[in-house]
């Protein structure tokens, strides 16, 4: 059986912090049997904010004809789904956030149009992970991001039981993430967790 | 005494966009000199997280907000304002309030920007927001965002101009009160830069 997993690196720095932890996780993934790693840096494709047009909840589609039309029917194909993005100004970066925005896309088909975002049989078997680094050391640093994150994560039909995040602090400078104390095998196990609840999801025999 | 407006909506002419110019309004019918920008005309592009200003207290990117960023400065009362999307303000208005790093960095790496406690009292920064659902804490997202702005360039964060449940009420103009309030806001606030400015 496949796991499909689809990742975004938010971070407008490229291997940099949350883009490491990003690296684990799939790294950790993708040595187990199945898995199918797809990805994407959000520098290197181009998604555009959201106009706030409002088209789609009657096109149930976006007008804006950018790098979003063959990211959106990948968003339903995986399994799981990945952001990594860092916390600029306590907030998620500006580059992620139009990602999310533009998932603007399924709110409309989901609430509006009150059509099906993934097909029915695969509903409550996806996960979504949100994976953040920021330079304060704040624990609250994070606190802004994640209802932004959840909103995405809720209109692709991924439940808050089946969203996991993973947020580490204090770390600044590019490369921080590599010196800190746990970061590495939090990653590692969250990646063992997630493709494991996956295959259970899937009703696979371990 | 001038007071500028920057509206993060994309939309133009909406909610969000209607109760700045309400404000806006406001503070023009008290005395203040006021001048509104839009972020959806403006070509410019989001930090690049590259730190450099870190070390030499500028900024690499060189776009339409450079100037932007003199004029914010400059401004005594500088309203932001951007609809809710996603549970936060949009990322056009993310994007200008990522590129205030630098003066972060000016203040707590470089140590060569500092703002006086009076200074911070005479510039006053305010919020303006819409937002469809009702939720009570559908702005919460945006306020640590918005203080962090503020803190960056030496405003105090004076207050928030926010109205939900744009959906139920039909847009901003449905508002019983919303555009009344503002536009009190934004007269009020010039009468207490007067009076500081009597004071001192």
């Amino acid at each position: 059986m496949v796991i499909k997993v689809l990742a975004f690196a938010g971070s407008p720095r490229r291997h940099g912090n949350s883009e490491t932890l990003l690296d684990w996780v799939l790294e950790e993934m993708e040595k187990q049997p199945g898995v199918e790693v797809e990805k994407h840096a959000l520098t290197d494709i181009n998604i555009a904010p959201c106009k706030g047009c409002n088209a789609c909840e009657k096109l149930n589609a976006c007008v804006q004809k950018d790098d979003l039309v063959w990211v959106e029917p990948k968003i339903i194909e995986a399994d799981i789904i990945i952001l990594s993005a860092p916390i600029f100004c306590m907030g998620i970066a500006a580059q992620p956030k139009a990602l999310i925005d533009r998932a603007q896309v399924f709110r409309s088909r989901k609430y509006v149009l009150k059509l099906p975002v993934v097909p029915p049989d695969r509903k409550g078997k996806r996960i979504g992970i949100f994976l953040a680094s920021a330079g304060q050391d704040w624990d609250y640093v994070f606190d802004a991001a994640v209802p932004s994150v959840k909103c995405l994560f809720h209109v692709i039909d991924i439940k808050n039981k089946d969203i996991r995040n993973l947020m580490v602090n204090n770390v600044d400078e590019k490369g921080a993430i590599n010196d800190h104390p746990t970061a590495e095998a939090d990653a590692v196990a969250l990646a063992d967790e997630v493709i494991a609840t996956m295959r259970e999801m899937k009703g696979e025999r371990l | 005494m001038n007071a500028l407006g920057i509206s993060g909506s994309p939309r133009k002419g909406g909610n969000t966009e209607t109760l700045l110019d309400a404000f806006l309004t406001g503070a023009e019918e008290a005395g203040a000199e006021i001048r509104k920008v839009i972020l959806r005309d403006l070509e410019f592009t989001s930090c690049k997280g590259c730190n450099a200003c870190h070390k030499t207290g500028r900024c690499v990117l060189k776009d339409d907000l450079t100037p932007l960023f003199e004029e914010i400065l400059a401004a005594d009362i500088l309203a932001l304002a951007s609809p809710i999307y996603s549970m936060s303000i949009t990322a056009e208005l993310k994007a200008l309030i990522d590129r205030g790093q630098v003066y972060w960095a000016r203040k707590f790496i470089l140590k060569d920007l500092y703002f006086e406690y009076e200074h911070i009292k005479r510039h006053k920064g305010f919020f303006i927001s819409t937002a469809g659902q009702n939720w009570d804490h559908v702005f919460d997202g945006a306020y640590p965002v918005v203080t962090a702005f503020f803190n960056d360039i030496g405003f105090e964060y004076t207050d928030n101009i926010i109205a939900n449940n744009m959906d139920e009420y039909k847009g901003i103009k449905g508002h019983p009160t919303a555009l009344e309030d503002a536009k009190k806001r934004g007269r009020k606030v010039v009468g207490e830069l007067e009076r500081i400015d009597r004071e001192n």
